[in-house]
């Protein structure tokens, strides 16, 4: 089967390349495209309303503003490739934060508050996981039954004050401090190698099983933007205090979740599962058993964003899994481009959609602006941010991609 | 076509007779019910807004209220709900107090601007509302039970006026834009604040009202404030203690201490700010036992067909009409009288303010 597809494969390739750049970029041929051109777009606006707006001071504000909700997206995006949803991941986030808080007011040591926080999240994924694949009930349904549950939990961990404290310095560590300079560049360095060492991993696999090789044009684009973003990033950030540990925590299980969904047989069954359940069970996909594992990843992400959470406001409440977190959540993965119907969309998407929600949100208060712009504003970009990948969707559709 | 409109209609008019004629019944039976009793029962809901911005509803009215209600009547039956947070489940709320007999109505509205609603449907049922904590506006409610807020805005002005530093730049954290509470607290301490902003005295750097006083909002926009003044801030006028923690969070962050920040409440993590980190300056008590005390006065007045005008001490305008107010003075803490206010009249302990965490 793979020798067919090899060949067939091969004469089709010029004809890829024939295409104007122009289309190929419209078509989607680069997934992320639409989606960094409208966050290019955002902070053009906002540098021009504002010169503050780009400098490495507030992007070091937006990474650790946009950190919580980055953790959630990258979950929930797991969750829709499925073509599920998931409604309880700010409830759970809030939970985690909570188990930690408290924890910590007890004087246990922080680390085990840490990993008991995570843990409640899994837990509690894992007990969703359970009842939407084996009880057969619409994940809609039980993470909104669930989400009011653990909101009702909250309520009673944290209890009479409404807030608890965190005092552990630690855990406040997370969300408060930054790696030295020296630490960030020996990271970069690592992840360069990294890269370039899966490329080229990855080229060889395909060519050893005759698959078509991806023009090395294209692949080293790839590769040279990915180091200079790297390196940009860590220098803007290390102008200002460094890179916050927040920053780093998502970073890696943004690249980590990325890996995993594209590289690995888990990741491909996911994929395969979300575009067609029935066809990934009689290809023999342990269908429940992914199921069950993308729920229980999806509720230990929460858990983790609300440790970042919880350490940024040095604080646990009762109010955290309110607000906007669970909307900013979701949207960030559809903005992503990550289909709600499953079987499309990327983790590193995910991160991008993060990043125009957490500029809008960071350059309208930024411009100290009045709550009925904010709003009229941020719902007008995310409804043309998600439009215009929606345009280069059906391009891509055209064109037979 | 006349025809069978007049017919419908007299169905329907009958059908209505049939409805309103059992509905004498009833209230015939039941009034026959209370009279074979020995007393007339109050019954009386309690219907407060939400338990995000501040755990009082849940933890300090609600025991405090049913306390005082049982002091004056034993017997009183008191209906609690929560809203929490949505101005349709509030209204929800009343109407199914109403048909379970609520005689009076307590609400403290999720939306001061949306609950003339709520006193139509009362008002229709002929039951009488109080107006706690929050102020409805344009609509005729009985009483309005509440401490002063303008006066609380006040405090915290006078606070930040006298103890920020010449020319120095202030950022103003007012609250929830739906909470006319927060309205109330905004307007008290800009009365105090903008003359000085006129004169130069003081600069106003950033204000923001805050949505649905959510903290980790609150934190983004001191940030942003922070980067936007380039540190350049020297007095915090946080409206409550949540806001205040908040923006200390993100001071700290800068290196940034020293500077009044101003509170309310008296949580126990904002007393721990005030007592042991010094991080923040001051927060407004407000003592929620007279405040559940004096709407029990007055709903028990009301129901036994007294005149509460004794607790009256003020009037409100809110838009319909000028409303009869108990409005309560509320008290200004700092590290030095912690422990002559909310110690002693047992508001919390050192226990808990020592260690906010602990339950």
């Amino acid at each position: 089967m793979t020798a067919n597809i090899g060949q067939a494969g091969n004469p089709r390739v010029p004809t890829v390349r024939e295409r104007s750049l122009m289309s190929r970029l419209l078509g989607g041929e680069f997934q992320q495209l639409p989606v960094f051109l409208s966050l290019v777009l955002i902070w053009i606006v906002f540098e021009i309303l504002n010169p503050q707006f780009i400098t490495s001071r507030n992007l070091s504000n937006l990474v650790l503003q946009m950190a919580e909700y980055g953790l959630l997206a990258i979950g929930e995006t797991l969750i829709l490739l499925l073509g599920e949803i998931d409604l309880s991941i700010a409830a759970v986030s809030a939970v985690g934060g909570a188990i930690l808080a408290e924890l910590a007011a007890n004087n246990v040591n922080p680390y085990v508050a840490i990993l008991a926080g995570a843990a409640s999240g899994a837990i509690i994924g894992l007990f969703q996981g359970f009842w939407v694949t084996i009880l057969r009930v619409p994940s809609f349904i039980v993470t909104l039954a669930g989400s009011l549950g653990y909101l009702g939990l909250l309520f009673v961990l944290i209890g009479q004050e409404g807030t608890v404290p965190i005092m552990s310095n630690t855990i406040n560590a997370i969300a408060g401090n930054y790696l030295p300079a020296w630490l960030s560049w020996l990271l970069v360095a690592i992840s360069i190698a990294l890269v370039i060492w899966s490329v080229w991993r990855d080229k060889a696999a395909r060519r050893s099983m005759g698959l078509p090789v991806k023009s090395s044009s294209a692949m080293w684009v790839r590769v040279v933007a990915s180091v200079i973003v790297m390196i940009v990033v860590t220098v803007v950030l290390n102008a200002y205090q460094g890179v916050p540990i927040a920053g780093l925590i998502l970073i890696v299980f943004v690249a980590g979740f990325a890996w995993m969904s594209q590289s690995t047989t888990f990741g491909r069954h996911i994929y395969a599962l979300g575009g067609n359940e029935e066809a990934a069970r009689r290809a023999g996909i342990n269908v429940k058993g992914v199921k069950i594992a993308v729920f229980t990843l999806a509720g230990l992400l929460a858990a983790v964003g609300g440790i970042v959470g919880a350490s940024r406001l040095g604080a646990a409440s009762t109010a955290a899994g309110g607000s906007d977190l669970l909307m900013d959540s979701i949207a960030a993965a559809v903005i992503g481009g990550t289909s709600l119907f499953g079987g499309r969309g990327s983790i590193w998407n995910a991160l991008a959609g993060a990043l125009v929600i957490g500029s809008i949100e960071n350059g309208m208060a930024l411009l100290d602006a009045g709550t009925s712009t904010k709003y009229l504003v941020e719902g007008a970009i995310l409804l043309l941010a998600v439009t215009f990948d929606t345009f280069t969707r059906m391009r891509r559709q055209k064109l037979g991609k | 076509m006349g025809k069978k409109t007049w017919g419908i209609r007299a169905s329907i008019a009958s059908a209505v007779l049939a409805a309103s004629s059992c509905g004498v019944g009833l209230a015939w039976s039941t009034s026959a019910q209370a009279a074979s009793s020995a007393a007339p029962k109050v019954k009386i809901a309690f219907l407060m807004p939400e338990t995000t911005s501040s755990p009082r509803w849940e933890y300090d009215d609600r025991p405090d209220f049913i306390a005082e209600m049982k002091k004056l009547d034993p017997n009183a039956q008191i209906i609690y709900n929560n809203a929490q947070g949505s101005e349709s489940t509030q209204l929800q709320q009343v109407e199914s107090a109403i048909t379970n007999g609520a005689q009076l109505l307590v609400v403290a509205p999720v939306n001061g601007y949306a609950a003339s609603t709520i006193v139509t449907e009362a008002s229709r049922a002929k039951v009488p509302v109080i107006s706690y904590d929050r102020l409805i506006m344009n609509a005729k409610v009985q009483y309005y039970v509440s401490f002063n807020n303008v006066e609380v805005g006040r405090l915290q002005g006078e606070y930040i006026a006298q103890h920020t530093k010449k020319g120095g730049t202030v950022v103003m954290l007012d609250g929830a834009p739906t909470d006319p509470n927060a309205k109330q607290f905004a307007e008290g301490a800009h009365q105090v604040l903008d003359p000085l902003f006129k004169s130069g005295k003081l600069k106003l750097g950033y204000e923001q009202y805050t949505q649905n006083w959510d903290s980790a909002t609150a934190q983004t926009e001191m940030e942003q404030a922070l980067t936007k003044l380039n540190n350049k801030v020297n007095g915090v006028l946080a409206a409550n203690d949540n806001l205040a923690g908040a923006a200390i969070q993100a001071l700290t962050q800068q290196h940034i201490k020293g500077i009044p920040v101003t509170g309310q409440d008296a949580t126990d993590a904002g007393l721990h700010r005030i007592y042991y980190d010094g991080t923040q300056s001051m927060t407004v008590y407000k003592p929620i036992k007279e405040e559940a005390k004096a709407a029990a006065d007055l709903a028990y007045d009301i129901l036994t067909g007294k005149k509460a005008t004794g607790l009256v001490n003020g009037s409100t305008a809110n838009g319909a009409a000028k409303i009869p107010s108990v409005l309560l003075t509320p008290i200004m803490v700092t590290k030095a009288n912690v422990a002559s206010t909310v110690i002693k009249d047992g508001y919390t302990t050192w226990a808990h303010i020592k260690n906010p965490a602990q339950q």
